[in-house]
């Protein structure tokens, strides 16, 4: 059709090509459909097209009538002169010849609207679940033993070599040695006897392409070892399978037999002076024996060792003799390439990497499977496209390929495409074609180590390089993943790797040392975090984490302990193992945004352990019985210390420092004391009353709190360093950051946090009628269910959609209860007002665009959709930043954020004895991480003030306690559920600020406890 | 068995049709259990079995039953494919005995797909 006007055709007859429809004659039916029109006149209005496959081969040829889109299968050459007829010169489109629908439409989709299909090109497993492997002739309907047809009647041993050396065929067990080039170098060689070999010894863990094509298909492979045979004139192959793999070995028994039935294989065959067959060896499952020496001395039935190479087995295979040895999915290749030819072959894939390749795609992956793709596929569309994603919508970490003798490839380079080339430069290689997909729960330390201990277990030990080096590399990786590593560990690892590298004989100890190295050049940030910070983030590592709850929280909230500690009924042991680590546990178990509930391991399957609101029921016990539980005071320090802001962080700061004796008084410019926690938190998620009995207990403990009194303006930051030994600057992040759109100045457009803070000290609040919050984090849902409790019709625009909404998900849930309309995926551009009034706002559509490196989809602008909304009061929570004005003069370093920078270990500033912590150095973060900077703090301080050298020391995370695990009955075991917990109903909600949630009882709270798993048992074995 | 000749792999590929291929009147459907080693480990064995029973039972005798291999999508086996005289075949994932008891009654002899265990229509791409 090149060239050709297509508009002049009245009809296109799309003509299906694909394989299954040209082995069904299609061609013979063009010709027909040619000759027929013609013959009728309509060869100037309708045209034929020969088109790819669309899938529907089985009712194949299939033809669609374009532009009608009518569909015809089982095409026929008799039945042409009739259809050209009735329809295209009478317009009366044959009825008996359309696809007749199913009884019912339903919205099936078709194979190739789905991606996991329809990206793949097959190529090896072409016959893949169409044919029975048990039955030769299903494999000769669909062209099987064509190309050996041809190659012994229509081509010389020469043909057959420059064919394969023309398509760019390379070795698909991992080396990628040009196939035809092997070929040609064992042709070349003297002798009579030469030997096939197929390997079959699939040992990488993770990949089941070989056996998948055996299973599928066994004749295919035998085909290809014929075609090889006769190239390189060998009279004798082995198969080399594992024992491991009994169906394949059934099956291949069976086609074997079958194919000698067939006088395909033995003496003479199709009587050309052609003479081959086939024996099986099975391997016993030693990973060497992929190695293709080992291997060899495997059939010769020596160990299975590795040796020298050169002699090549090309040169001195098999017995000594000349021998090629090709990997299950080369061989299944070869008769395509033959039957199709090798310009096809080589027009799929990339200059250097000719045709597909078969993966298995494993791991943390949500369509796990075998796919055969086109060389040159990126892994982003072999991971998103085919692979459907990462299950659960985690994070993409990285990815495996290659098995234990490739590499891990991270994230970032996820638009990498997929060829011998390609892999290699990335630090990883193709291998045999195992993909494991890693997510962000994967810890790349505790692969590399798995890794290891799979090819020390297999390393056949003729090498010391190999044999002890391994041992090695896997006893400083276990150490490390125990949290016992050294910082000379890296430097170990990289040099022991090299070595291993340069003095191994064969693959498997040459390439061992990959999956360490290449971790360690994408992820060398996480051996420190294991080696240094004893973190394991993926919360893997068992001997560093304990459980992950505690872990991940960034107190270390002895989370098993008091919850194993609720289970048994001792409510005072475990609130005191609350506040062991966590001063203000009133605000964590009503605030908190809970990373431990999200890593809680019960949650895989069930509902996570509702961690807060346990926490809030011994809080709430505590207060309701007012608990003495018994923190005083170590010592009765002289020093004195000085806290700026009285937030999380200098609270928790102030509590720590107090406990060990100091005098501490905290510098509030606010009148009442909690900063975020008071003024930015709205009433019915945190009342005011129990913020104040939290905050008394500590000022208990001797702490004094100065409200009204602002650092930089009623007192200096000079005069606190001077009349305190040390001073901790911990004011938040309180300035709301603007849009940067046109007219946001106007009246009307007002701050989240302004509004909020206005609201919670009891000020007069101006707002209209109709609100817009902009925003999706905690302070957005606030000022819109503040909004709706001040009787005003609220709505909340948020640029990405929900799953990417960074607000606590339960209050987004309570805001929409509450008739908070939110509309995702939506941002405004312009303000637009009358009189320096706001009236409305321009806004247009984003939609979620390609998948950034954070593995996150990031929202785009739709061109063209901009709407309008009229609004009275528009509300900016979009972020905020420091206020930092009043600091600024006085020497500190502040960083281009507007953050105070300080040593991200010590929290020391750049004025010795002045600290600081919280939002104000991480910009607005979370009540948890602002209060581990408090505890830090705190510790630093009195570390600066004891005049000792300023270093964090950092160790594994453990249980404070150990609490024996509650035996539950199996009934508890069947019935525990997460409880519901009780809230007020939405119409009283909105009729004022009391408290929304209101907690467990006694009952729930312990049968919740008892759903614990204990994760932090496991560790102590 | 006398000795294959060239000619005879295309009077074998007309003779595979003519009893396995349903357009050249084998049967009125074809069930294909896929039997690869993912499949047998996640209960094909089972789906075929069950599939005998009932072919017994309802003394189905125009309905071809075979197996096949890996259909590739491992993690939703067992799968089988279900094709119907002039239709294109449908594949239906995640199988259990009950399902596929209710597949043949509702799609192989009800001719109406059971569009919720159904994943696709049509075959895959070969190229």
């Amino acid at each position: 059709m090149n060239g050709q006007n297509l508009d002049r055709y009245r009809l296109h007859l799309m003509l299906c090509a694909g394989t299954a429809c040209v082995s069904n004659k299609a061609f013979k039916i063009k010709e027909a459909l040619d000759e027929e029109l013609k013959k009728q006149g309509l060869d100037k209005e309708v045209i034929v097209v020969m088109t790819g496959c669309n899938g529907f081969c089985a009712v194949g040829p299939v033809m669609t009538v374009m532009p009608d889109g009518i569909f015809y299968h089982s095409l026929t050459k008799d039945i042409i002169p009739h259809l050209v007829e009735e329809h295209f010169l009478k317009g009366r489109p044959v009825k008996r010849l359309l696809f007749t629908p199913p009884a019912e439409r339903v919205p099936i989709p078709k194979m190739m609207d789905i991606g996991f299909f329809s990206r793949q090109t097959l190529i090896s497993l072409r016959n893949r679940g169409l044919i029975d492997p048990e039955v030769i002739d299903e494999y000769i309907a669909r062209d099987g033993y064509k190309a050996l047809a041809k190659a012994l009647t229509e081509m010389s041993t020469e043909d057959i070599i420059e064919e394969v050396k023309k398509s760019g065929l390379r070795g698909r067990g991992g080396a990628g040695f040009p196939t035809g080039l092997k070929w040609e170098l064992c042709w070349n060689q003297p002798g009579d006897t030469k030997y096939i070999i197929c390997n079959g010894d699939e040992g990488d863990p993770g990949a089941y392409m070989d056996r998948s094509i055996v299973e599928a298909d066994p004749h295919s492979v035998i085909e290809g070892m014929l075609i090889g045979a006769r190239a390189i004139g060998a009279r004798k192959g082995y198969v080399y399978i594992r024992a491991e793999y009994p169906l394949a070995m059934k099956r291949l028994e069976i086609a074997l037999a079958q194919a000698r039935d067939y006088g395909l294989l033995g003496e003479r065959i199709f009587d050309t002076d052609f003479s081959f067959d086939i024996s099986i060896k099975q391997g016993a499952g030693a990973f060497v024996c992929g190695e293709e020496t080992s291997l060899i001395g495997s059939i010769e039935g020596r160990p299975p060792e590795p040796r020298q190479r050169p002699p090549f087995p090309v040169e001195s295979g098999l017995w000594g003799k000349p021998t090629v040895i090709n990997n299950v999915e080369t061989w299944a290749t070869i008769p395509v390439i033959i039957d199709r030819g090798s310009d096809w072959f080589s027009s799929i894939g990339t200059p250097l990497s000719k045709g597909t390749k078969v993966f298995s795609l494993v791991g943390k992956i949500n369509n796990t499977g075998l796919v055969e793709v086109p060389m040159g596929i990126t892994l982003k569309e072999i991971i998103y496209d085919i692979g459907g994603g990462i299950p659960k919508g985690k994070k993409f970490k990285a990815i495996q390929t290659g098995g234990p003798s490739g590499g891990c490839i991270p994230a970032s380079l996820i638009n990498l495409p997929v060829d011998y080339e390609k892999l290699t430069e990335a630090g990883s290689i193709m291998g045999s074609g195992g993909l494991i997909v890693m997510d962000e729960d994967t810890c790349v330390v505790d692969v590399a180590k798995y890794f290891i201990e799979f090819t020390n277990d297999e390393s056949c030990g003729k090498c010391a390089s190999c044999r002890d080096g391994s041992t090695e590399l896997l006893e400083i990786l276990r150490r490390i993943c125990r949290g016992e590593g050294k910082e000379k560990d890296i430097q170990i690892l990289e040099e022991l790797s090299d070595a291993i590298k340069d003095a191994s004989m064969c693959g498997l100890g040459q390439t061992l040392p990959n999956p360490v190295l290449s971790t360690l050049r994408y992820f060398e940030d996480e051996y420190i975090e294991h080696i240094k910070y004893k973190r394991c983030s993926a919360l893997v590592c068992k001997g560093i984490i304990s459980s992950a709850c505690q872990h991940i929280c960034p107190l270390s909230q002895d989370v098993p302990s008091y919850i194993g500690l609720i289970a048994r009924g001792k409510l005072e042991d475990a609130i005191k193992v609350v506040r062991k680590e966590n001063p203000l546990p009133l605000v964590c178990g009503r605030v908190c945004n809970t990373p431990c509930e999200k890593k809680c391991v019960a949650g895989e399957w069930d509902d996570p352990i509702s961690i807060r609101l346990l926490k809030r029921f011994l809080a709430d016990y505590e207060m309701k019985h007012d608990l003495d539980t018994g923190e005083k005071p170590k010592s009765q320090k002289k020093e004195k210390v000085a806290i700026v802001g009285s937030g999380p962080g200098g609270l928790t700061c102030a509590y720590y420092l107090a406990l060990e004796g100091y005098k501490v008084t905290i510098f509030e410019s606010q009148e009442l004391p909690g900063g975020m926690l008071a003024l930015g938190i709205p009433d019915f998620r945190l009342p005011k009353d129990v913020l104040k009995y939290e905050i008394d207990r500590i000022k208990k403990l001797g702490v004094e709190i100065k409200t009204n009194t602002t650092v930089g303006k009623d007192i200096s930051l000079a005069k606190l360093k001077e009349d305190y030994n040390a001073v901790f600057i911990a004011i938040g992040a309180h300035r709301g950051l603007k849009m940067k759109i046109p007219g946001e100045e106007a009246g009307g457009v007002i701050d989240a946090i302004e509004f909020l803070r206005d609201v919670n000290l009891g000020r007069q609040v101006k707002i209209g009628d109709k609100v817009i919050v902009v925003g999706g984090g905690n302070s957005a849902i606030d000022a819109a269910r503040v909004a709706r409790r001040l009787g005003r019709n609220t709505k909340i625009l948020y640029r990405r959609t929900r799953a990417e909404m960074p607000a606590i998900e339960s209050e987004v849930e309570g805001a929409m209860a509450e008739g908070v309309e939110i509309q995702f995926l939506a941002a405004p551009v312009k303000v637009i007002s009358g009189n320096g009034q706001l009236k409305a706002i321009e806004c247009i559509r984003m939609e979620l665009g390609e998948i950034d490196q954070s593995g996150r989809r990031r929202p785009v602008p739709v061109e063209g959709s901009e709407f309008r909304l009229d609004v009275d009061t528009l509300i900016l929570a979009i972020s905020q930043e420091p206020d930092v004005s009043l600091f600024s003069g006085n020497g500190l370093n502040i960083s281009k954020w507007n953050t105070i920078e300080v040593d991200p270990e010590t929290l020391s500033t750049n004025i010795k004895g002045i600290f600081a912590g919280g939002d104000v150095v991480t910009g607005p973060n979370t009540v948890t991480e602002a209060m581990a900077h408090g505890k830090t703090a705190a510790q630093m301080i009195d570390t600066y003030i004891r005049g000792e050298k300023l270093e964090r020391r950092y160790e594994v995370t453990r249980p404070a306690v150990h609490v024996e695990a509650v035996e539950l009955t199996e009934q508890e075991t069947k019935s525990l559920k997460r409880p519901e917990v009780q809230s007020r109903p939405v119409e009283q909600r909105l009729k004022d600020f009391s408290e929304v949630e209101l907690g467990f009882s006694e009952a729930d709270a312990v049968l919740e406890a008892k759903r614990c798993l204990r994760c932090d048992l496991e560790a102590k074995e | 068995m006398p000795k294959l000749t060239i000619k005879d792999l295309d009077a074998i590929s007309e003779r595979v049709k003519k009893t396995t291929l349903l357009r050249e009147g084998a049967g009125r459907a074809k069930i294909t259990v896929h039997m690869g080693t993912c499949g047998i480990a996640a209960g094909a064995r089972v789906i075929m079995s069950t599939l005998m029973d009932e072919f017994e039972k309802q003394n189905i005798k125009d309905v071809i039953l075979t197996s096949s291999g890996c259909a590739g999508l491992c993690s939703k086996e067992p799968m089988a494919t279900v094709e119907l005289k002039g239709d294109a075949p449908v594949k239906y994932v995640d199988l259990t005995p009950e399902k596929i008891r209710r597949i043949l009654a509702e799609h192989v002899n009800g001719g109406k797909i059971v569009s919720d265990y159904a994943l696709a229509v049509g075959s895959e791409r070969v190229s």
